[in-house]
């Protein structure tokens, strides 16, 4: 302790700018780490809270997936033993005309049965209609909303308020407002309650319900009560705890999140290596005084101990402020992501509240300071290991040993050739392994890459600028422990941005083949705005008002919802198969291209999105059970085909079965091809006029369902110019932190050159050569790892994670724009350093030692 | 002509120290003088004021009659560039530079055309017997040869006026006297003006004038005849 005051806090106090530098890279990766966590907590927590607020005293619910059921599954369930009370709901987000309302969460109930259930809480005396639940369900428009709600937009009973529904905006009329807690606050407060039947009819639900929420008899258990019910209902229905729709929630999501971790694990990961630079430039540096505290009697470990100890405490500082950073990122995001999940996955929720869990910041603190102490274990055990004699002589240090370059070659040989034969096994462990040594080579190899480099580069640079180029590369050649840090962290931004460049531009490619083949109609007709909403949806009587309107050729009708496969809420899409085939089709990848669509439309099989095939290992001939109200459906997988619908991919099956098993003939969406020769925006109109004067539809163009498409891409790979960005900003402060050092480093050689002559602008070129010249040195084995790191994450994505299967494509256009964008980075990363290098004594500098 | 009129230089830190007080010289155009006293002075102070590497803190220090005190950072190294070589006692030559980059580093940096660099350090190197040594690192270099090179380098646009400090300070006698044995020769023949600072008395008195500084001041300044 008495070290790191006497000697550690010292040389702290006489390097801020570095220390700061360095603790910036530790921070930036806990703040998104923490960030990420946080925020995604906080969309996952108010969706819970709604959830349970929802619940009220519902112990358990049955659910159909998101398909619902028949009005005819409540008595049976009333029917079943221990049921106190069954309480059907529709559950579902409609819009608004409230300006800056946005979305209202709508539960429709049954008020005869229940208030045993949820308690509303209504203000005053003014309970009224509600006091009487049937003269609630005598009146249709009725609306219960939550004072929160009625306060933003200046609503009290009886007032009126416009809402969309199946059939259009409609006029509704508040009969009582809830007072604040509890109910209110799921849906961040914009909640209403209104009539089962009037919910039915307003979200086109026909005679289904959503889910019956269940009270149980007093001394009947939460298990014994769900035995009882999943006996009574067969295999087609879910009986579950209300909390575990949160789970639903978080498996939905959990390919996002897997991409959120990844960011931050890659922001700690490269902030490592600044790390390990600072560690080990201090020790090159503070060779003299290690020499000295050995002399005097200081052992090997307590020298490496007072390194350790330095690290954790820049961890620990790094990390606090890292912690705190990230909660203010995470206000900022969580509204993103909320709009992202509702975007994305369908999902709507509001985060009201943003608040770090103690875990999470005990985690990051955690993170931290190990991140910065493995950083730190090299430098400090080469500086318990450094000889007191030598310590004390002068000379250069930074050049690596010839020793140690061999034995760092010898390893990255061998892993490479680990790397190379696990690229060429392909099977999951050997695919990590690869992985996973593929980095540990490149990490290896980068001061010797970085070097050949230099010297590859000193005669263009000498060339270019005879001074200041040579002295630039020379810097570099002489002293690679300087900058080999930097070059390491710059070569795995570089290649994390060249990997996810690759994903999104694979993705992007694959997806626009599949849009050309499977969404070809020429206009669709949704219920919703946005093709991932399913709030809303129509009576099937709207398909043949389709027909009948001049100019429309042909009319596919398409059911999409989510149902239960195998513990997770997989996608389930319904549609008239041979007459979707007739006109378009899905890029086949295993089964007879033909065969799979006569099967699957004959009833007699389904097709499969490779995706979901590769992640639950289903092949051509397994058979799939799906549950469905109507019992269990047992089909035989026809072909798998590819499929970008939902990012977990989706079963399709013909309408005909849907209809059967589920009894629901509702439409999301309607496929609408135009006739030879009718004009597109004609047909348009006369679908608005004849259609939309009767029921609510939005009717979306190929070209807006393509744009539609591309945009919800953008918004995923949204999250990868956050990735972008930290990598970036963290090679950046390495970049600022190396120069800083050579400066130090070289004040006598920059002394000497401007006694010699040079004038402040040849000073200023030759940092900016050197800063250029680490960021090409870090940038062309940065595109190298970067291309065998888009193999094994399209690889391991195409296994375990999102199960898709994208061909491999170099990002040519990121690389060209990521190359200038680094390069300029560097060279603002160089003006700090250049003009301390300018602006110094020269007389100091030429004394300095 | 290298004129003070009246120069001091103070160094502020927790207290003030003079280093120069009110110093007035001259030293004539092809002149040869040699600057010496005991440590601390004034003797470094003198030679950076005079090279243009740093400010005085009053007076005026003059070069051809061109007041080095008002002039901004780039003129002043323009000053340094075309009418000053430096030899250091521990030579500063870049490490990572072969002998003929080091000596061309000053063209270069006049913007020279690779021919004549070429052709000015194999002349130079030439001058001071290293024409053998052109591609050799410093570091393989003896103590006497970095400093040849060193002095190479000082004259790499054959400046009027050469400012060594304590040049033969860092190497053996005889290898000192070798150096002094040239600094004299290229003086004879180029006819520049150098001033030396050197703590030792046999190099003092090779030269025909000697200045002694002592706490700042001029305390004598003699013609020896040498």
């Amino acid at each position: 302790m008495i070290l790191l005051r006497l000697i550690s806090y010292q040389y702290v106090r006489k390097h801020v700018l570095r220390t700061l530098l360095t603790l910036t890279g530790i921070v930036l990766g806990v703040a998104v780490f923490v960030g990420m966590h946080t925020a995604n907590q906080s969309v996952l927590f108010a969706f819970e809270k709604t959830i349970d607020h929802i619940a009220g005293a519902a112990q358990l619910q049955v659910t159909a997936g998101e398909t619902g059921f028949e009005e005819a599954a409540l008595e049976r369930v009333q029917a079943v033993a221990g049921v106190r009370v069954a309480a059907p709901v529709i559950e579902a987000v409609a819009h608004t005309n409230l300006a800056g309302q946005g979305n209202l969460l709508v539960l429709g109930v049954d008020m005869l049965g229940d208030r045993s259930l949820r308690d509303y809480d209504l203000e005053g005396s003014e309970e009224g209609a509600i006091d009487d639940p049937l003269v609630f369900l005598a009146q249709p428009d009725s609306l219960i909303v939550t004072k929160p709600f009625a306060e933003r937009n200046g609503l009290a009973t009886n007032s009126h308020v416009m809402l969309n529904t199946a059939e259009g905006p409609k006029q509704f009329t508040v009969r009582g407002v809830m007072r604040a807690g509890g109910l209110t606050s799921a849906f961040g407060g914009n909640l209403a309650v209104m009539d089962i039947y009037a919910a039915q009819k307003m979200f086109g639900r026909g005679r289904m319900f959503d889910r019956i929420d269940i009270a149980l008899n007093e001394g009947v258990s939460v298990a014994e009560g769900s035995d009882r019910l999943r006996r009574a209902l067969g295999p087609g229905f879910q009986v579950d705890t209300p909390t575990s729709r949160g789970a639903q929630f978080e498996a939905v999501a959990s390919v996002y999140k897997v991409v959120a971790n990844i960011t931050s694990v890659c922001a700690l990961f490269i902030g490592m290596f600044l790390i390990y630079n600072t560690f080990a430039i201090a020790v090159t540096q503070r060779r003299a005084e290690i020499g000295i505290l050995r002399a005097l009697g200081a052992t090997e470990g307590q020298v490496r101990r007072l390194f350790l100890a330095e690290s954790a405490a820049a961890g620990l500082i790094a990390s606090a402020v890292g912690v705190l950073a990230g909660m203010l990122l995470a206000r900022g995001m969580a509204g993103y992501i909320g709009a992202f999940m509702g975007e994305v996955y369908g999902i709507a929720e509001r985060a009201q509240q943003v608040s770090t869990d103690p875990r999470l910041v005990f985690a990051a603190l955690a993170i931290g300071v190990t991140t910065s102490v493995l950083a730190a274990a090299i430098p400090a055990r080469n500086a318990a290991r450094i000889d007191p004699v030598k310590a004390l002589q002068k000379g250069r240090h930074q050049s690596l040993g010839e020793g140690e370059s061999r034995r760092r070659r010898r390893l990255a040989v061998g892993a490479v050739a680990i790397s190379v034969i696990c690229a060429l096994g392909k099977t999951g462990p050997l695919l990590y392994l690869g992985y996973f040594v593929t980095i540990i080579a490149a990490v290896l190899i980068a001061p010797a890459v970085g070097v050949w480099l230099a010297r590859m580069l000193r005669p263009a640079l000498s060339w270019l600028a005879p001074v200041e180029g040579a002295l630039a590369a020379d810097s570099l050649i002489q002293a690679p422990r300087r900058t080999s840090g930097t070059i390491a962290a710059l070569m795995l931004s570089v290649a994390l941005v060249t990997g996810m460049g690759g994903i999104a531009r694979a993705s992007y490619t694959s997806i626009l083949t599949w849009v050309d083949t499977s969404l070809n109609p020429d206009m669709f007709v949704c219920a919703t705005e946005k093709l991932t909403d399913r709030s809303y949806r129509f009576p099937r009587e709207v398909g043949d008002q389709l027909r009948r309107v001049p100019g429309v050729a042909a009319v596919h009708e398409v059911r999409v919802g989510r149902i239960p496969f195998r513990g997770r809420p997989i996608m389930l899409t319904a549609i008239d198969v041979a007459a979707f085939h007739s006109r378009a089709g899905m890029p086949p990848i295993e089964g007879d291209p033909e065969g799979m669509y006569r099967d699957a439309a004959a009833g007699k099989g389904l097709l499969v999105a490779d995706n979901l095939a590769i992640i639950e290992h289903l092949r051509v001939g397994d058979v799939v059970e799906l549950p469905t109200p109507g019992g269990l459906l047992r089909l035989p997988v026809a072909g798998v085909v590819t499929d970008y619908s939902d990012q977990q991919g989706d079963f399709l099956i013909d309408l005909a079965v849907y209809r059967k098993y589920w009894n629901d003939d509702t439409v999301n969406v309607f496929r609408v091809y135009v006739a030879p020769g009718a004009k597109g925006p004609d047909v348009e109109r006369a679908i608005q006029a004849q259609v939309g004067s009767r029921q609510r539809l939005f009717v979306l163009t190929n070209r807006e369902v393509r744009a539609y498409i591309s945009n919800v891409t953008d918004q995923w790979f949204g999250l990868t110019y956050v990735q972008i960005a930290v990598a970036v900003l963290v090679s950046v402060l390495g970049i600022i932190n190396s120069l800083t050092v050579s400066i130090t480093d070289r004040k006598r050689e920059l002394g000497v050159l401007q006694a010699v002559g040079a004038v402040r602008g040849q000073i200023r070129r030759t940092v900016w050569i050197e800063s250029l010249t680490i960021a090409l040195i870090g940038v062309l084995p940065g595109l190298a790892l970067g291309a065998l790191q888009l193999y094994y994450w399209l690889e391991i994505a195409r296994r375990d994670i999102s199960g898709y299967r994208v061909d491999y494509m170099f990002p040519f256009g990121i690389v060209a724009a990521l190359v200038p964008v680094m390069l300029a980075a560097a060279l603002a990363a160089a003006i700090g350093p250049a003009e301390a290098a300018v602006r110094g004594s020269l007389v100091e500098a030429l004394e300095y030692e | 002509m290298i004129a003070l009129r009246g120069v001091s230089k103070t160094f502020d830190g927790r207290r003030t120290v003079t280093a120069l007080d009110n110093v007035t010289l001259e030293i004539p155009k092809g002149d040869m003088a040699a600057i010496i006293g005991p440590s601390g002075s004034g003797k470094s102070t003198l030679l950076n004021l005079v090279g243009g590497l740093d400010r005085a803190t009053s007076g005026e220090v003059a070069i051809d009659g061109q007041a080095l005190g008002g002039l901004a950072d780039d003129a002043l190294t323009r000053v340094r560039r075309d009418k000053i070589g430096f030899i250091f006692q521990f030579f500063n030559l870049l490490p990572t530079l072969t002998c003929f980059e080091n000596v061309a580093i000053p063209l270069h940096l006049r913007g020279w055309g690779r021919g004549r660099i070429e052709e000015r350090v194999r002349e130079l190197l030439g001058l001071v017997g290293l024409e053998k040594r052109l591609e050799h690192l410093p570091e393989e270099l003896s103590g006497g040869e970095r400093q040849r090179v060193a002095i190479a380098r000082a004259l790499s646009v054959y400046p009027p006026i050469l400012l060594a400090d304590e040049p033969t300070g860092n190497l053996d006698t005889h290898t000192g006297a070798d150096i002094l044995a040239l600094i004299h020769d290229l003086h004879d023949r180029l006819g520049a003006t150098v001033l030396m600072v050197t703590h030792d008395r046999t190099v003092a008195a090779s030269c025909p004038r000697t200045i002694l500084l002592r706490d700042g001041r001029v305390e004598s300044d003699e013609r020896t005849g040498a």
